[in-house]
């Protein structure tokens, strides 16, 4: 087992040193091809780490009619907190918003003489912005509520277009794994080819299935790895890059959520290089060596 | 050791072998002659499971060949020689490399491979062209590297198909008498040729094929002679009507 193991490693090291211009080609295009599967995904990364802290930036008011006492206001606050949608209410009393308005407009009007027209209000969050518009309507519905105010128009819109960028990354993800599956198995293919006599005199011998292919395969995933290291190296230095320049022209970036973490990159990529190279030559070798 | 019954051959429209008896006990020398096309190399590939049978029993050992699945044939091919027509060799490696290669790929250990190779090399006559590579070795030599690597494995039957090919006379004969040395040591030995002259002086087992199908069978003997009836020897240059070249 050992001596075989020892004989495979060797064969596919010699490939690896004597196909110097195939294996150019084929890392070359693993690399290309990782370096836009990185890029998309790191967007991907990016935008999940946008959408789930949005959240937080869309929370709806709840204005009550100015004739609901304070009892029924914490009646309704009692009974949204039971909703399993509702992550948490909070009541805003309508002394400390009258309160707030006046040290706000301090400065232009003085609204000590006036009597406090507003109603109490309750600030409502959900565990997920999609639930935020059913809770809208529902409390809409209430007889008590005078206006919800949701912003659900924006979110939809922010939601929609994380819809759009998802599906669009997700379908070009795909036409460059399958066009990195191409290249990289035809390159395969090229190396069984340029290695005819080797994998003849294996046959002939009576080398197993497993020990003529195996080479290949180790090289697919040879290929793909290094091909994963220099598209984790580029990508990582591309992202940096890129987001110093966009932070110095739109400095209000920085209060987005991280991107990617370097670690989950390079040992992603590579990972994935190594995966797709070795299912290509896998497929290749499975397809063009045969001993019957 | 080996046995074919009824075995036919069919690729498309061409029937390669039809309906073919033949049996080879443990120990035997056979020749397997006929023309080009006669069925000798698809017999023979038969044998090591690289062509199936369209109908018939194919044994070798007393195991169904047409039967195993395609990851069991490497087992059967360790338990025989191949020395196919091309003797392939690997131009990279040196002599002792290429035999050494076959061994290492079927899971031989270091120390069991340097054994090997050396008693194998010893064996053809070709100890002192270890470290020679294959573009520095005479037909003759190549093909005896060619047959030490089928040997290295200690195989009990060794199928050898045109061993003599585009080799001389003289050296043609030293490859026959290589594979009677082998065949004397108790290997069975199955050779395909259609070189007259070999068959001729080696006076072995004769089986001769035509268009698919066994037309003779001698314990011992020469070439046969129903192939000279149907294929009468080419003549001599100088009996040849001159052709003059059409645009001189």
């Amino acid at each position: 087992m050992l001596h075989r193991a020892q004989f495979i490693l060797g064969e596919t090291l010699t490939s690896l040193r004597r196909h110097g211009m195939l294996q150019v080609a084929a890392i070359s295009t693993a690399c290309v091809a990782l370096i836009l599967l990185g890029s998309v995904g790191m967007m991907l990364y990016k935008l999940d780490a946008i959408a789930q802290s949005l959240p937080r930036a869309f929370e709806m008011e709840v204005f009550l009619k100015p004739t609901v006492p304070r009892a029924r206001t914490l009646e309704l606050q009692k009974h949204l907190s039971t909703m399993p949608e509702v992550a948490g209410v909070q009541l805003v009393p309508r002394e400390q918003a009258w309160e707030e308005e006046k040290r706000r407009y301090a400065e232009e009007i003085n609204l000590s003489d006036l009597p406090n027209p507003l109603p109490d209000k309750l600030i409502v969050r959900t565990h997920q912005p999609e639930q935020l518009p059913q809770v809208a309507a529902r409390l809409r519905a209430h007889p008590d509520v005078d206006e919800v105010l949701d912003q659900r128009e924006t979110l939809e819109q922010v939601l929609s277009v994380s819809r759009l960028v998802r599906w669009l990354g997700l379908s070009l993800a795909s036409l460059l794994m399958l066009s990195a599956f191409v290249l990289i198995y035809n390159a395969v293919r090229l190396t069984i080819l340029a290695r005819q006599l080797e994998v003849r005199i294996m046959a002939l011998v009576g080398a197993t299935l497993r020990t003529i292919r195996m080479p290949f395969i180790l090289e697919g995933m040879a290929q793909g790895g290094l091909g994963g290291v220099l598209a984790a190296v580029l990508v990582l230095l591309g992202a940096g890059l890129l987001s110093d320049y966009m932070l110095k022209l739109w400095p209000f970036l920085n209060d987005l959520p991280p991107g990617a973490p370097a670690t989950l990159v390079l040992l992603g990529l590579p990972a994935l290089g190594m995966l797709m190279g070795g299912l290509c030559a896998w497929w290749a070798a499975r397809r063009f060596i045969r001993i019957s | 050791m080996v046995e074919l019954q009824g075995v036919s051959v069919v690729y498309g429209e061409t029937h390669a072998l039809c309906r073919v008896h033949l049996k080879v006990e443990p120990g035997e020398f056979v020749f397997l002659v006929g023309t080009t096309g006669a069925g000798k190399s698809t017999l023979l590939k038969l044998l090591y499971g690289a062509v199936r049978p369209s109908e018939g029993r194919v044994l070798v050992d007393g195991q169904e060949v047409n039967r195993l699945r395609e990851r069991d044939i490497p087992f059967l091919r360790r338990r025989m020689g191949i020395v196919p027509q091309d003797y392939p060799l690997l131009p990279r490696k040196t002599v002792w490399e290429n035999i050494a290669y076959g061994l290492q790929a079927i899971g031989y250990s270091q120390s069991a491979v340097r054994r090997r190779v050396a008693q194998v090399l010893a064996q053809v006559g070709m100890g002192t062209r270890a470290h020679a590579y294959p573009h520095q070795l005479s037909g003759g030599e190549a093909q005896r590297v060619a047959i030490a690597r089928a040997l290295a494995n200690n195989p009990p039957l060794l199928l050898a198909d045109e061993p003599t090919a585009n080799l001389d006379p003289d050296t043609s004969w030293e490859i026959v008498q290589l594979l009677q040395q082998i065949n004397l040591r108790g290997t069975t030995v199955i050779v395909a040729t259609h070189n007259r002259m070999i068959v001729d002086r080696a006076n072995k087992r004769v089986v001769a094929l035509d268009r698919g199908q066994i037309i003779s069978d001698v314990p011992r003997g020469g070439y046969p002679a129903e192939l000279d009836k149907l294929y009468p020897p080419v003549a001599l240059v100088q009996d040849v009507p001159s052709i003059k070249p059409r645009f001189l």
